[in-house]
């Protein structure tokens, strides 16, 4: 895992010139922040997209939707689950499980 | 209740170590059943998923008599994926959306012994991203309370498990909400008592999860996220601690900016493998989402991942990840496949080899994720330089990257990968992998959207087309099928297809390869030399796997027919734009001119020798109270 930058060793021998900029600057994957962190902008590219042109803005609300639904399956499959377990019969349709 | 689920996990930690300490291991039911030729007791075959066969009957010598013995139609069209099971003598079928199930006997197919026809929502249909496909079946041996099961997944997002014998609904669960884009396609995969479920909807942004499932009861036993919190993730304390320079910890939030690993990607929905030495489940996370790599800086950690996990408790022992910020949709969700090789040191070591859609085919020692080798798929894959061995990461080549406000052009491999949803074979006696290969590359574009839960969050207009080795001009030429070794990095023969292999292979001891090919054929290939010995022309296209099973001395070749998936979208859909179907119908323009849809199975015997040639089996007789039939006599 190369953990430097290249670019400043080639400025220092002046082979910045003699060679295309996006071959030391470019995104290779190789320089790691950290061990399994490697990402980089592109040459161009904001370090964070947030307050920049490439903002997502996403919707707090719309995000959070995803766990909302797998917390109610998992409730209801629970419920299933217990009957099940209980009476020996499997019913899917939660309101129709007997309380008793 | 995390903090009890956690104690357990100890606990079960605790105890399955001890377990593995004893030098004897107790064969499961399901493993044991699996081993018999007579059986195809579940999609891969055995654990190890190896599609291999050491049935002999048929081979190189007599292959060109094979012949059809039978064949089922079931009714649906649109693709049909994965492959039959066989087991003690019945063979159970399973179909595209509405994903029914059907049983047969192998002494008298044309009975059906029991068939279940799920209701489902309709709606389910307008979030599949690629065709309304299901990959199959799995298949539970009862334990004598609890009767043998067939489990099967439905596109709306049910886990149904049917008393294999009556077809009656045991149990019933919601593993995912197609309401919010989460649908399933993915078999399910029993390794003993546990049922493991996937995920699909990444191009929904649907964040994956692996489920697994108590088989009796349908009981949630674990369930680990893609990406988020290590508690999420399952990352267990000795995580990656073989290789910590694969990333070990926060990486599932810290590889994201702020909430966007919560729409992440990362499902699950191609194949798996256990080891019941390691009780490690192998199988690999999906795309992240969007497809645009400008909405989502960062390594996004942890899809595109090989993982190990434990079966009991889901504790991840290593993950790899293979294609950090994706920017092509490398799906990494293909198949693993086990096996056990000396290495270049001359270790006798026991591995895991995954050909990915990123070009590269992986093999990992399966009991800490340490890298073996990492081999292009083909000579033509650009987006990577090579792979290294030591760090792991691959090497990109900016030129060949996508990014916002740019048109990346001949990017190979595209985003169907050189290598999809196919499971294919390991013949173990050569040691060689036999691999269905995609030849298509593409160029992309990004695009800004917003999410919307329940709607296509994809970010990326592509065009694809054949691979430099391909027919440009004529759009064909886009497979490869190829014999590989996984520790040379060699391709013993490698020969072109017309379209893409995309439904797998499977390998016998008869020193054959078989598969189908989406123009339609069953094919057979001398698996030393990629010979083409035997061709069938079959009704429809083939996206799923041949099997080979045994009944009464007879060996049998089996395949469902039935064209879709990805890359039938264009035909099963009827779409014309070449940028339509996620890029896939201009790749697949021509594949009208030599298929159309169909839905069945197709099964061939040397002579096409089978259960009617006694003509009077199957037979009405008049004034019987009920079905009469007679073995045939051998």
């Amino acid at each position: 895992m190369r953990m430097t930058n290249l670019a400043p060793a080639l400025l220092a021998g002046g082979l910045l010139v003699a060679m295309p900029v996006s071959v030391v600057l470019a995104y290779d994957g190789t320089t790691c922040k950290a061990p399994g962190n490697c990402w980089e902008p592109k040459p161009g590219f904001p370090e964070k997209v947030e307050g920049s042109k490439y903002d997502p803005k996403h919707d707090a609300k719309e995000i959070a939707k995803q766990q909302t639904s797998i917390q109610g399956m998992e409730e209801r499959n629970k419920k299933r689950v217990a009957y099940f377990k209980k009476s020996g019969k499997w019913v899917y349709e939660v309101d129709k499980i007997p309380t008793e | 209740m995390r903090k009890l689920l956690n104690s357990v996990s100890v606990l079960s930690v605790m105890l399955a170590a001890q377990m593995s300490l004893s030098s004897s291991r107790a064969e499961d039911k399901l493993e044991a059943l699996a081993k018999s030729e007579d059986n195809w007791a579940m999609q891969g075959k055995n654990y190890s998923a190896n599609h291999y066969s050491t049935l002999t009957l048929i081979n190189t010598d007599n292959v060109k008599k094979l012949r059809p013995a039978w064949s089922f139609s079931t009714g649906l069209l649109s693709g049909h994926e994965g492959s039959p099971l066989v087991v003690d003598g019945k063979m159970y079928i399973h179909t595209s959306f509405p994903n029914n199930t059907f049983a047969l006997s192998l002494d008298d197919p044309t009975r059906i012994l029991w068939q279940d026809k799920p209701k489902q929502n309709a709606a389910a249909r307008a979030v599949a991203c690629c065709d309304i496909v299901n990959r199959g079946l799995a298949y539970w041996p009862g334990d004598g309370v609890t009767p043998s099961l067939i489990v099967k997944t439905l596109l709306d997002g049910n886990v149904v498990a049917l008393n294999a014998d009556t077809g009656a609904t045991v149990w019933k669960i919601e593993n995912s909400d197609f309401k919010v884009g989460s649908t399933l396609t993915v078999a399910p995969h029993v390794y003993k008592n546990i049922v493991l479920i996937g995920s699909s909807g990444a191009e929904l942004g649907v964040r994956g999860y692996m489920t697994a499932y108590d088989v009796r009861t349908g009981e949630q036993k674990w369930r680990a996220y893609a990406t988020g919190p290590d508690s999420d993730v399952l990352i267990g304390d000795d995580f990656n601690k073989a290789n910590p320079q694969y990333g070990q910890k926060g990486l599932g939030t810290a590889t994201w900016e702020g909430d966007a690993w919560k729409i992440g990607g990362g499902t699950n929905w191609g194949w798996f493998a256990y080891d019941p030495g390691t009780n490690l489940v192998y199988y690999g996370s999906g795309n992240p989402a969007p497809w645009n790599e400008t909405m989502r800086p960062g390594d996004n950690k942890w899809t595109m991942t090989i993982w190990g996990r434990d079966l009991d408790t889901g504790q991840a022992k290593f993950g790899y990840q293979k294609t950090p910020h994706d920017e092509w949709d490398f799906a990494g969700i293909n198949f693993m496949m086990l096996s056990e090789q000396k290495d270049k040191d001359g270790k006798e070591r026991k591995l895991l080899t995954h050909p990915d859609r990123n070009g590269i085919v992986y093999t990992l020692d399966r009991t800490d994720g340490t890298l073996i080798s990492a081999d292009k798929i083909d000579d033509t894959v650009n987006v990577f330089k090579k792979v290294d061995i030591k760090t792991g990461l691959p090497v990109r080549d900016p030129e060949y990257g996508t990014r916002m406000d740019h048109l990346g052009k001949d990017i190979c491999p595209s985003a169907m990968g050189y290598h999809n949803q196919g499971l294919d074979s390991y013949d173990p006696t050569k040691e060689l992998f036999f691999l269905g290969v995609n030849h298509i590359c593409m160029d992309w574009e990004p695009f800004m959207l917003p999410y919307r839960a329940g709607q296509f969050f994809v970010g990326a207009t592509l065009n694809m087309f054949p691979g430099p080795k391909g027919d440009r001009q004529k759009g064909e030429g886009l497979g490869q099928i190829k014999a590989y070794n996984a520790i040379t990095g060699k391709f013993k023969w490698e020969k072109m297809e017309r379209f893409a292999v995309w439904g797998g292979t499977a390998a016998t001891a008869g020193n054959i390869v078989f598969y189908g090919t989406l123009d339609g054929f069953i094919k057979a290939r001398h698996s030393e030399t990629g010979e083409l010995l035997w061709k069938f022309k079959l009704p429809s296209g083939v996206i799923g796997h041949p099997i080979v099973y045994q009944h009464k001395g007879v060996e049998y070749l089996a395949i469902m027919y039935g064209v879709g998936g990805w890359p039938g979208v264009g035909l099963v859909f009827d779409l014309q734009d070449p940028t339509a179907g996620l890029g896939a119908v201009g790749a697949f323009k021509q594949l009208a001119n030599y298929t159309q849809m169909g839905g069945g199975v197709m099964v061939f015997s040397l002579d096409g020798k089978g259960p009617y040639d006694d003509v009077n089996v199957g037979e009405y007789t008049a004034g019987a109270t009920s079905i009469i039939w007679q073995s045939p006599k051998n």
